[in-house]
């Protein structure tokens, strides 16, 4: 059965008013197999996932579902041959429940008029069965968690009779165990003979769990094959066309204390904290969720201060019990969802990256455009922004861009302590790199710096110093020398 | 898990609500012992009547993720045509009539605001604004501003009859309670019905929670809107055609400024502004307290001057008690 | 005595030819509103009220022959921009009921500059600057101190009262409720006032607060309403509980509004005033104004202007242009 192949696709094309989204990309996807689509944003990956769900209609090539070659697949087509898709906004109802998000779809295709809360608890209950899951079935959606709604969009998938299942970039959202938790359904679904696709561009994750692996590249088909055929640094190459050494960092020459912490706390979230940076320094904290990494991070730019401890900067002892605490000592911190804390997405590049040193560009009342604009043009050239002018709203850049973005946003400031919360989450691994290598050089410029993470890996590479928290004290620092940490 | 259940049933909107209003009945009634009696339910049931129609119209419309300021002018055009056209001999003096061309002048405002909010696009705040001003403002250029004071006879006989008549034992008075109280009744099953028990009801919650989910999910989101505003409109017919018949007049105005105190019965009764969330029984137990407390500030002796400040108190205190008990349930269990 | 007659045949003859020098060159001086181009602009066209004043300048212009022109806005809102319109034109005087005083003062003023003659009606607070005269139908006081005295008469003398208003924030409802509490704390002692209530010129809140405050005050004797729709609310929530002729109602309004229970006793009289003989007596007044024959007591040709006196000096004359309106003359006041 593991051989059967489910889907096929040959030399799809797609293009929109002339960008060619998908330039013939090949794919093969079999019964009861995990497969994983990788590649950089603006790779295609939404264009071809559109494509085999039959929103978007091809250009030029062939689709065959069960051996069977099927021509303008329209989405009910797709549907009713099983292929079932779980956007990354799961397309769920919050103010529905449980049991209600599962059995809606099917309600509606059966066309119900009255409903029977009796069957929709009973379709419910099958198909968290099947899946696995746990849940309270009268529970609304917006009371759960990220990880339960995905639930729910997969059991929801699956009761109709779903033999092909593609999740598009699962795991963004989700903690370490909830991830976990998500390859266990996939596999117990794998088990049942459904076929899995996954969009994902996280190499640890891929290697746990998919069997075969696609990568894209510019709408181009790259390679595929058995996981146990790539390597990081194959993957690397083809999933962005350069080699990149990952060399752990070490820095040049250890320089004098910037920044230290003795015996921060903050009573239910962490306490007992103390930590040295040294010029140089990368400082990396991780842990799971609910270990006070994240809180941490927030205490020290003063959005919810520490109760007691000390902090010195430079030498010097500061209090910082609010955010403008923080501004006057010239600490940046770079939050965790960067789309809603950290930018405003409809507002210009430059407009971002001056908000929070807007005053040293006022002339008596009059705001320096001239000024403003060289800075940001600065920014763009130094983080290798890519961006035409510093004109373009936000929303429109890429993840990474963004990203960096929010990095130019704080250095404009003249930091000397700069936080960043998981700053790579979701940015590709091209931009993940270059954002590695401003750190560094900052780190390298004497400005004290902090990556919170749950990406080990990254800690390991870009870190000289690891804080790790467990139950919200410091459970071990130690430097990248090794090669895993126990959480 | 039985327990959590029970106990968030004690602590719901609903409970809540009724908790608020039980409080301030006794302290009406400690202040002023009248208060105590078989016509305080009359009196307030009756001045309920209008008030509990229009907030079953507006919860419909915000569930469906929308909002609608326009039914007061479409009430006001539907309660006025047919008693000009009457006055200028062009209709019959039958309640089949009057109500006949309300509900239809309402479904065809309703018509209109659909067409705005479904298919152009524009947003329901708006559109009905639009809506509301191109009513009002066209009624008085076509047809005037008469007050009618006098009922058809067809609607007479409906003002005429009564359900119950309560003659209190110790003043000597008599206070009835008009036959149309039964339609925010039936309605409100109807209503409840329709929202638990149907798909067009569940449908209405999916679109005002997650369009583009629910479009996915192969709902009819256009056709719920439809059914939304139409309803809204056409129901909203009947209710200004029975407040005619309760207050005997018809203004081209009576109705106008209501919007926004229908707005804060179902704010209070649980309905979120934002979509996908109400009852009816939260919406019935908003527009209760808020009828209550209009209706009883004389009798608990707060000045005139005060009233309108009280009310707003209330109105703020009973938002700010369901959103917290949203936000707290919402903490509770994500926790 | 022939001497003496002839005499005195002179000495008449001499009188009355003097007087026939003096008249006739006076009457031909006395210009009428005929030799003058006159506007009445209204606050606005669409409502009964207005109507009524329309009907009067076209009476006017039929008795004496005159082409006074009479024309407004639909809408309340829209007066200024008409009025600025209408300074296109060489007018010798403009007659207006304001809308909106601030809106309208620039506009005025400039018609001043222009030399147009500016009178107004409903406006004594107005900046006298702004216009040359203003005629009121009535003093406040006295209109007030009316109810009263058929409050007092109707209930004996004893009882509690309550008012109603349109809003608090009314001057001329204030003044004459405060009036009427004045005249009833110096003549009728055995009376109470139990308060002044708020009705937002709805009569849903009169009728509801009605039926509250007798709950609550079963000894509640009589009602005097303010703003035209108050007496309106009162008497249903009377009639209603049924205590039509218990319970005394007077106020201001209009037999469009509260006929019906005029007619059928529930309400004893509402008082009003006549706008077409105001519409007459700004006309009176602009060509006095243009003759030049203003007199701080004076005399109109329309009904109850009869004597109209500049009380205060400061060119607002009051007539004493209230009607009663009773199920007797009823049909005479049919606006």
């Amino acid at each position: 059965m593991a051989n059967e192949v489910f889907l096929k696709l040959e030399g799809i094309k797609k293009s929109f008013g002339g960008v060619h989204a998908l330039r013939g990309v090949d794919l093969e996807i079999r019964k009861g197999e995990i497969h994983c689509l990788a590649g950089e944003n603006g790779c295609g990956k939404s264009t071809l996932i559109k494509a085999i769900s039959g929103v978007h209609d091809v250009d030029e090539g062939k689709i065959w579902i069960e051996g069977e070659q099927v021509e303008h697949l329209h989405p009910i087509d797709a549907i009713n041959r099983g292929v079932q898709v779980i956007y990354q906004d799961f397309a769920i109802f919050p103010n529905l429940t449980v049991a209600e998000n599962i059995a809606l779809n099917g309600e509606v295709k059966d066309r119900t008029k009255l409903v029977s809360w009796k069957r929709i608890h009973q379709v419910a209950e099958a198909a968290m069965e099947q899946v696995g899951a746990r849940m309270d079935p009268d529970m609304l959606l917006e009371q759960l968690p990220v990880a339960g709604k995905q639930m729910v969009a997969i059991c929801r998938a699956i009761i109709n009779d779903a033999k092909l299942l593609i999740l598009d970039e699962p795991t963004t959202a989700l903690t370490e165990p909830e991830v976990e938790r998500l390859f266990q359904v996939i596999r117990s679904l794998k088990d049942k003979g459904i076929a899995i696709m996954i969009v994902n561009h996280k190499l640890d994750e891929i290697y746990k769990i998919a069997d075969r692996l696609t990568i894209l590249r510019n709408g181009s088909f790259v390679s595929t094959g058995l996981i146990s055929e790539y390597d990081t640094q194959r993957f690397t190459r083809d999933l962005t066309g350069h080699e990149f050494e990952s060399k752990k960092y070490v820095p040049e020459n250890a320089g004098e204390e910037i920044f230290r912490v003795e015996h921060l706390t903050l009573p239910g979230k962490f306490e007992d904290v103390s930590f040295a940076i040294n010029k140089g320094d990368v400082l990396g904290i991780t842990g799971l969720l609910g270990s006070g990494r994240g809180e941490l991070g927030e205490a020290l730019f003063g959005v919810t201060p520490a109760q007691s401890g000390k902090i010195f900067l430079n030498g010097e002892e500061i209090r910082i019990k609010s955010i403008d605490d923080a501004l006057n000592n010239r600490i940046g911190y770079v939050p965790e969802d960067r789309l809603t804390q950290g930018l405003f997405m409809d507002r210009s590049i430059e407009d971002n990256t001056v908000v929070s040193s807007i005053r040293n560009y006022f002339h008596g009342l009059k705001l320096n455009e001239s000024e403003m604009e060289e800075a940001t043009n600065r920014w763009i050239g130094e983080l290798s922004i890519a961006a035409p002018s510093p004109k373009p709203p936000v929303r429109t850049l890429s993840g990474g861009n963004a990203q960096k973005v929010v990095i130019a946003k704080w250095l404009n400031t003249e930091p000397r302590l700069f936080i960043l919360n998981g700053p790579t989450v979701g940015v590709d691994i091209g931009a993940k790199a270059e954002i590695h290598a401003i750190l560094r050089g900052l780190a390298a410029q004497g400005i004290g710096i902090i990556i919170i993470s749950d990406d080990l890996p990254e800690l390991f590479t870009n870190c000289n110093k690891i804080v790790v928290m467990r139950q919200g004290k410091v459970g071990v620092i130690t430097d990248n020398s090794v090669d895993n940490i126990e959480l | 898990m039985k327990k959590g259940k029970r106990n968030s049933m004690l602590t719901s909107t609903q409970m809540i609500l009724l908790y608020v209003i039980i409080v301030f009945c006794i302290i009406v009634g400690l202040r002023q012992p009248a208060f105590f009696s078989v016509a305080t339910v009359i009196n307030i049931a009756r001045a309920a009547i209008f008030s509990a129609c229009f907030a079953l119209c507006e919860m419909i419309v915000i569930i469906s993720g929308g909002i609608d300021v326009s039914f007061p002018a479409i009430g006001c055009v539907a309660m006025y045509v047919p008693m000009y056209l009457i006055d200028k001999g062009m209709g019959s003096q039958s309640a089949w009539f009057c109500f006949g061309v309300a509900i239809l002048i309402g479904l065809g405002f309703g018509l209109f605001n659909s067409i705005l909010i479904a298919v152009l696009d524009i947003p329901p705040l708006i559109a009905t604004l639009a809506t509301s001003s191109i009513a009002s403002g066209g009624a008085v250029t076509i047809f005037g501003s008469h007050d009618y004071t006098s009922l058809p006879e067809g609607l007479q006989k409906i003002y005429n009859t009564n359900l119950i008549t309560y003659v209190d034992p110790n003043t000597g008075f008599s206070y009835v309670l008009n036959i149309l109280v039964l339609v925010p009744i039936i309605a409100s099953i109807i209503v409840a019905f329709l929202l638990k028990r149907t798909m067009l009801g569940r449908g209405l919650y999916a679109i005002g929670g997650a369009k583009h989910a629910a479009r996915v999910a192969g709902l009819n989101v256009r056709g719920l809107q439809f059914f939304a505003y139409i309803f809204s409109g056409a129901f909203t017919g009947l209710t200004a055609m029975i407040y005619t018949t309760l207050m005997k007049s018809a203004r081209i105005s009576a109705l106008m400024g209501d919007e926004m105190i229908i707005i804060a019965a179902c704010v209070i009764g649980g309905v979120r502004i934002t979509g996908g969330h109400g009852t009816v029984s939260g919406t019935l137990l908003g527009v209760l307290l808020i009828t209550l407390v209009q209706n009883s500030l004389n009798m608990l002796g707060i000045p005139t001057s005060w009233q309108r400040f009280v009310v707003g108190i209330i109105i703020l205190l009973g938002t700010i008690l369901t959103s917290w008990q949203t936000k707290r349930s919402l903490k509770a269990e994500k926790a | 005595m022939k001497n003496l007659k002839k005499a005195l045949g002179v000495v008449l003859t001499v009188a009355m030819a003097a007087s026939a020098v003096a008249a006739v060159p006076a009457m031909a001086e006395e210009k009428t509103a005929a030799d003058y181009k006159i506007a009445v602009v209204p606050k606005m066209t669409s409502i009964a009220w207005f109507q009524r004043m329309e009907e009067g300048v076209n009476a006017y212009n039929e008795e004496t022959g005159a082409d006074v022109f009479y024309g407004g806005s639909s809408e309340g809102a829209d007066q200024a921009s008409y009025l600025e319109s209408l300074l296109a034109e060489d007018w010798d005087a403009i007659c207006v009921v304001p809308f909106d005083s601030e809106a309208i003062a620039p506009i005025l003023e400039k018609a001043k500059d222009q030399g147009i003659t500016v009178i107004t009606h409903e406006a004594a607070s107005m900046d006298a600057s702004v216009r040359d005269y203003d005629v009121e139908a009535f003093q406040n006081a006295a209109y007030g101190e009316n109810f009263m005295e058929e409050l007092g008469e109707l209930t004996g003398g004893t009882g509690k009262y309550i008012q109603f208003v349109g809003a608090l924030t009314s001057v001329s409802h204030n003044e004459w409720c405060d009036a009427a509490q004045a005249l009833q704390e110096e003549k009728f002692p055995e009376m109470e006032c139990l308060g002044r209530y708020e009705t937002g010129d709805d009569a849903t809140s009169s009728y509801n607060q009605t039926k509250e405050l007798l709950q609550s005050n079963p000894d509640i004797v009589a009602i005097e309403g303010s703003a035209s729709t108050d007496i309106l609310g009162a008497a249903q929530a009377v009639e209603e509980l049924g205590l039509s002729g218990k319970v005394a109602i007077v106020g201001t309004s209009m037999a469009s509004i509260c006929g019906d229970y005029v007619q059928n006793g529930t309400v004893y009289s509402f008082s009003v005033w006549d706008p077409a003989e105001a519409g007459k007596a700004m006309i009176d007044l602009a060509v006095a104004s243009l003759n030049g024959t203003v007199e701080d007591t004076m005399a109109l040709t329309a009904d109850g202007y009869e004597t109209i006196e500049n009380v205060d000096g400061d060119g607002v004359f009051y007539g004493s242009a209230r009607v009663d309106v009773t199920a007797d003359n009823l049909a005479d006041y049919d606006f």
